[in-house]
């Protein structure tokens, strides 16, 4: 979880860092700018290679997918099964 | 000429209590930003950085990045900006390629870095200074001799004036890499004079004042954004920058700030247009004159924007070499629609054949341009720029014609570039990273049109393994290996490439033979 949690932060806040105080969890990063669609192609294929996931069509359209918390979830619920 | 430093300086003494700049929430007035950029120039001096010096620096949009460009104007230094999502890899051939001596960056950049070779960095002997968190998130290995310093360091600074003495501004500002990585980068050598005689034209042009607000919404390791933060900042006007660009977040800038002038590229307008017409506030009273660059816009969304907006709308083209070539008003330009307009004051263009012969009027060929505002060259590459120059007027690589009344019509390109977002990518870049997948046995990297990003990168691949395999593994190669705004959208797995008789690739062709894989 720690680990995951670290590399989605890290790779999220390449160009910008998170204003302090903001609640992470709840970010949408593409609404928000810090991501857009030509980083997004490249954070999914960043993510599936680092932890070996795949993720389905269903999930990246689902709008949790773009929220930090609840990627971070889909991802570590991944890397568990 | 006044030195860029100087006019900030007399802005500065001069409108003390002003708002100099604005982005993501925090401000800084004349008086804040004359003592933030005098502490960064005295550090950055203190430390070793001397004139001549080039920094290299993956910028993102912040009050600090603006901060560094003005200071390194008052020690004649110079600044390598790069796009912070390059991998270490390009980074480093960007870096060498610009005789990068320093580097600056944020936390994240050195933690990726360090994270493959605690040495990467060591062959850049000077500073690595780092802008933001602690310094103790990163690790360093013991036996490494790698010293990295915080930015806590430099508001510890005097905010003295630095001494201008031995600055005349021929010194090179900025180096801009118009190839970011496996390509040959060719830096493009913009010296503080260029960068300050381009201000001049566009404050001119655009007739910009101290009353002006002016928003970057672009990249500032673009050329295009820094012209944006320079420009108010010699008038004693406000800069104001958009951290990160949805059209959303432009709009919501562009009234809380009642931002009065902006130069955007086309593709972010068409998104803005977008939003716009599902927002239920359809205006932006403080708008007073809007440019749009990089590509020409639809004739529908230019109606339908100015409709919105109700602010004089201008178009111009240019490339990195020239800075802005031509220009045309909305309003004024009658039945010229389609053009890019007239060249701007002591700008001339003709048109080139092949055999860099003028052509007449009418007939299509190479733009070439002369201008006061031209680079002063590449850096390293002496001999690419005076190929590319025949007496005095630079070859663009674009196509374009001339009509009776001197306006320019944009054609297309001679050179391979793909426009996406506003952002040059070079398929070539692309194709030697891709190549090297042994399934892959012919590659090429093309422009395919697309309604938001005006173009995206497609890539049509030749190949004997399965298509969903292959699909899925360039995807995840091309996300390590390249940066985001090189990201293919499409990838069309084909049985070969159009060719002509002579076995060579035919690009232009490649958007029809993929039609039946869409």
């Amino acid at each position: 979880m720690e680990k995951v949690r670290e590399f989605i932060l890290d790779r999220l806040q390449k160009e910008y860092s998170f204003k302090e105080g903001t609640d992470i969890e709840k970010i949408n990063y593409v609404e928000e700018g810090y991501m857009d669609s030509l980083g997004l192609i490249q954070f999914i294929g960043e993510l599936e290679d680092e932890f070996d996931i795949e993720f389905s069509d269903e999930e990246m359209m689902e709008d949790s997918f773009r929220v930090v918390g609840s990627l971070i979830d889909l991802v570590t619920k991944k890397v568990g099964e | 000429m006044k030195l860029l430093f100087e006019q900030f300086i007399e802005a500065s003494n001069e409108n003390e209590d002003k708002m100099a700049i604005y982005c993501d929430g925090e401000s800084k007035s004349y008086k804040e930003m004359r003592t933030f950029v005098c502490k960064y120039a005295n550090y950055l001096s203190s430390r070793g950085v001397k004139r001549g010096d080039i920094i290299g620096i993956p910028l993102n949009n912040s009050i600090e990045s603006v901060g560094l460009i003005m200071a390194v104007t008052a020690l004649g230094a110079g600044l390598a900006p790069v796009n912070p999502t390059l991998n270490s890899k390009d980074l480093d051939i960007a870096f060498k390629a610009a005789n990068v001596k320093h580097i600056i960056a944020r936390k994240s950049f050195y933690k990726e870095v360090l994270k493959e070779d605690n040495n990467i960095l060591l062959d850049y002997p000077g500073l690595k200074l780092c802008l933001d968190g602690k310094i103790e998130d990163i690790e360093i290995k013991e036996t490494s001799k790698l010293k990295i310093d915080s930015f806590d360091k430099v508001l510890e600074m005097t905010d003295e004036l630095p001494s201008l003495d031995k600055i005349t501004g021929e010194e090179t500002f900025i180096l801009t890499l118009t190839s970011g990585s496996t390509g040959d980068p060719k830096p493009i050598i913009l010296s503080q004079n260029n960068k300050n005689i381009r201000a001049k034209a566009h404050i001119e042009m655009y007739e910009l004042t101290k009353n002006d607000k002016i928003l970057a919404a672009t990249p500032l390791y673009h050329s295009l954004a820094q012209r944006l933060v320079i420009m108010p900042l010699i008038l004693g006007a406000t800069a104001v920058i958009l951290p990160r660009f949805t059209p959303k977040l432009w709009l919501d800038l562009v009234r809380k700030l009642e931002v009065t002038f902006s130069i955007a590229v086309s593709a972010q307008l068409a998104q803005v247009l977008k939003e716009l017409k599902e927002a239920e506030e359809k205006t932006c009273p403080s708008l007073r004159l809007l440019v749009s660059s990089s590509a020409l816009l639809d004739l529908e969304v230019k109606k339908e924007l100015v409709n919105f907006l109700q602010c004089d709308f201008h178009e111009m083209y240019g490339t990195s070499e020239c800075s802005t070539v031509t220009d045309i008003n909305l309003k004024e330009a009658g039945q010229k629609l389609n053009s890019v307009g007239r060249p701007l004051k002591g700008v001339d263009i003709r048109i080139l054949s092949d055999e860099n012969e003028e052509l007449p009027l009418g007939e299509i060929g190479e733009i070439a341009v002369k201008t006061p505002l031209i680079c002063e060259g590449y850096l390293n590459k002496e001999d690419v720029f005076k190929k590319a120059t025949i007496n005095g007027y630079f070859k663009t690589g674009d196509l374009g014609k001339l009509d009776v009344d001197g306006y320019l019509t944009f054609s297309g390109r001679k050179k391979e570039i793909i426009i996406t977002g506003g952002v040059n990518v070079y398929p070539k870049d692309i194709e030697d990273k891709v190549i090297k997948l042994e399934e892959v046995l012919e590659v090429a990297a093309f422009p395919y049109k697309d309604e938001r990003l005006g173009e995206i990168v497609a890539l049509a691949v030749v190949t004997e393994a399965a298509e969903k395999e292959i699909t899925k593994k360039i995807r995840l190669f091309c996300a390590k290996n390249l940066a985001d705004f090189q990201q293919p959208h499409k990838i069309f797995i084909l049985d070969s490439l159009p060719k002509n008789t002579m076995g060579k690739l035919v690009k232009s062709k490649l958007n029809d033979w993929v039609k039946d894989k869409e």
